[in-house]
């Protein structure tokens, strides 16, 4: 498998980093970095500036009977059994999206856009933001839609192809307000990915009253 | 440079070496040091980000608590001691002040082949970095440093620092993107 070739925007790893990106963005980071070592390491160099930032702070005193409550918490805290062994077998999720379905793809229920191509009926959603999984046959097209907001995807397993790129396996194609995309699916297989929008799409066209309620969720 | 060393090394960083007695031998003097030095700095960091006195205070008991507890999950070549600390008060806050999850990325997740981290040449590199971190982010151009505390400090991402100071946005991701090259020169040295 090579390296990905499209990456979160730097500031969203920063964001990441600082702890002040919202879960379901953050959920895309982390499945990112699964296949990403580049943006592992920027991670890593951002948190490090963390720590400066933190060992830096101008310390704030704490309440002198602090540590002996926090003691004696720790005496009636039983040590945390070892993490669990990650199942066997390899996923198509990675790790931090599979620990948040709970499910492989087969396991979820689908709904249908337009022929080829399915949203999970699985998603998430904090503030303005959501995330569910796109699902395209080989070949399949996304009809036209434009964004009242930014929009990723990352894609998990095939790849497709629109204006702006050609997206493999771990990478993240990005997408701001109000940019038309049309994205298509490669013909050798299936297509999955993770798809994340700080708000519904509006689509365009005949259909589109009838997509919007099938892409509101 | 540093050579290998284990916790008994004189000449290993100090934080660095508390955690490791900690994880070793449940070293409850060595506990107390690492209390009595991050304690306030991580109070000082849950105040900035908003929680008063006594939900920070209730913080820095999670915090160290994590700390016990998971000491063993130290590794002193991948993060210095107040990185690994950092990374579990910024991971509480988020469970605890804004009730989400904090999706993270596990060693068991990484999803390509042979595809592991370079090994750090030796033990103690990643506490050596942050010396050099400290001062590439001491000289940064206030307006650098600036949107870059904003991001640590106040729970606000990029787009919402732009809409707060009255910033243009592609000026703040200019800013933050012109600080985080200074910042990866600091890690390309030690190479």
């Amino acid at each position: 498998m090579t390296v990905p070739a499209h990456h979160p925007a730097p500031e969203l790893l920063l964001d990441y980093a600082a702890g002040s990106l919202r879960e379901v963005q953050s959920l895309l980071v982390a499945a990112h970095l699964a296949y990403c070592p580049d943006c592992r390491a920027q991670v890593a160099e951002l948190e490090a500036c963390g720590g400066v930032l933190l060992a830096d702070l101008p310390p704030e005193p704490v309440s002198d009977t602090l540590f002996g409550t926090l003691m004696t918490r720790l005496g009636e805290t039983a040590a945390p059994s070892s993490p669990v062994a990650a199942p066997a077998g390899r996923s198509v999720f990675p790790g931090p999206l599979r620990r948040a379905i709970g499910a492989e793809p087969e396991a979820l229920e689908w709904v249908r856009v337009v022929p080829g191509v399915h949203l999970s009926a699985w998603a998430v959603s904090a503030g303005t933001a959501s995330a569910c999984l796109l699902r395209m046959a080989s070949g399949a097209r996304v009809p036209a839609h434009r964004h009242t907001d930014s929009e990723m995807l990352l894609v998990m397993k095939g790849g497709f192809s629109d204006e702006f790129g050609a997206y493999r396996v771990g990478d993240v194609a990005s997408y701001e307000t109000h940019t038309p995309h049309h994205a298509v699916a490669d013909a050798d297989g299936e297509c999955l990915c993770l798809l994340v929008q700080d708000r519904p799409l509006v689509f365009t066209g005949p259909l589109g009253w009838l997509l919007n309620r099938g892409f509101r969720f | 440079m540093l050579p290998k060393a284990d916790s008994n090394d004189p000449t290993m960083p100090d934080h660095e070496q508390l955690l490791l007695a900690v994880a070793r031998n449940r070293d409850s003097t060595a506990f107390r040091a690492l209390f009595d030095h991050f304690a306030p700095r991580i109070k000082a960091y849950m105040r900035r980000l908003g929680a008063d006195s006594s939900a920070a205070e209730e913080l820095v008991q999670d915090v160290m608590m994590a700390v016990w507890l998971r000491a063993d999950r130290f590794d002193p070549a991948l993060a210095s001691a107040s990185t690994w600390i950092y990374t579990i008060a910024r991971n509480r806050r988020i469970d605890r002040v804004r009730q989400e999850r904090r999706p993270e990325l596990q060693p068991d997740d990484l999803m390509s082949e042979g595809g592991e981290e370079p090994t750090p040449d030796h033990q103690f590199e990643a506490a050596e970095t942050a010396f050099r971190l400290r001062a590439v982010i001491g000289n940064l151009p206030p307006e650098q440093a600036d949107v870059l505390r904003l991001a640590y400090y106040e729970d606000k991402v990029h787009a919402e620092i732009s809409a707060e100071r009255g910033i243009p946005l592609g000026t703040v991701k200019t800013r933050l993107r012109l600080a985080l090259v200074r910042l990866r020169r600091a890690f390309g040295e030690g190479a």
